[in-house]
């Protein structure tokens, strides 16, 4: 049986920021961009979006006077990701 | 990734999941420096001890060990300095990695000072500890040299069980070479290969 998958997590951009942030506890905005070759408008919204469904925490802070936005899994993300790969391995099974 | 809202099908995800991860991993790897570095600085210093004892008869051979520390914490805490300034990034597997040897670090120095107090060899008991901490960082790592190097420790530790205290020295000295300097070069040598 097929489990529905979380539309938020449907998203090519907003599915790799959510895997990079399962190995890399936090990550900065611009190695977020490096890693996955988005644009930094596109990275804005779909950071956005994660952080409005409550699936990551934005900081924004200063680092030797340069504005520094740091990415974080929430738990509930943890949990969206987690739901998500064991649904999505239902479609894989035989 | 041009595509503003590309929606993905449960093969695409999949894909993705695993790209991205792969991607992420390649952070996580650890070049061997700390185990180049304190591989080196017990060997020489195990070797330096039998030296001192039973070539030169020295009376207070164990004193080179003070020497260890002295060359070891500040070039390790130097090292992870500049890298930590290379790369912001907090890391789940490096920040257990960090945990696994600060408990070892802990259990290294009580376990010192109980085989001092009672008059053991403390050469089985850092093996035993040596061996965990390199047996979970082989795991964390999924570097299986590393999980066979802790399988050497042990064993080395088992082995001055049948050996007497003299001799326990060599026995480190050989089960670090085995142990963390085999498996730090290999390590060395795989993260150049990924550039890491």
């Amino acid at each position: 049986m097929y489990k529905e998958l979380d539309p938020m997590l449907l998203s090519q951009l907003r599915l790799a920021i959510m895997s990079y942030l399962m190995v890399v506890r936090e990550a900065e905005f611009n190695a977020l961009k490096d890693e996955t070759g988005a644009s930094a408008g596109n990275l804005s919204a779909q950071i956005s979006k994660l952080q409005e469904a409550g699936y990551i925490d934005v900081e924004k802070t200063y680092r030797n006077n340069y504005p520094l936005t740091l990415c974080k899994l929430t738990p509930k993300g943890i949990d969206a990701f987690e739901a998500f790969y064991a649904d999505l391995k239902t479609y894989f099974k035989a | 990734m041009e595509n503003e809202e590309k929606i993905l099908n449960p093969q695409e995800s999949l894909r993705i999941i695993r790209e991205t991860i792969d991607v992420a991993k390649k952070g996580v790897q650890e070049n061997g420096f700390h185990f180049l570095l304190w591989g080196w600085l017990v060997a020489l210093a195990s070797v330096g001890e039998y030296y001192l004892r039973q070539v030169r008869g020295g009376t207070d051979p164990y004193l080179i060990w003070a020497v260890m520390p002295l060359i070891g914490v500040p070039a390790a805490l130097i090292y992870e300095w500049r890298r930590d300034k290379k790369h912001h990034e907090r890391n789940l597997v490096r920040e257990w990695y960090g945990l696994v040897w600060l408990g070892f670090a802990i259990s290294l120095i009580l376990s010192l000072v109980l085989a001092i107090r009672n008059q053991v060899s403390p050469v089985p008991l850092v093996m035993t500890l040596a061996a965990f901490a390199t047996f979970m960082s082989g795991l964390l790592m999924r570097f299986r040299p590393l999980v066979l190097g802790a399988a050497v420790l042990w064993i080395g530790a088992a082995v001055c069980l049948a050996l007497p205290m003299g001799v326990h020295v060599l026995v480190q000295a050989g089960g670090i070479v085995l142990g963390y300097l085999v498996p730090g070069y290999m390590l060395n040598q795989k993260a150049r290969q990924h550039h890491v």
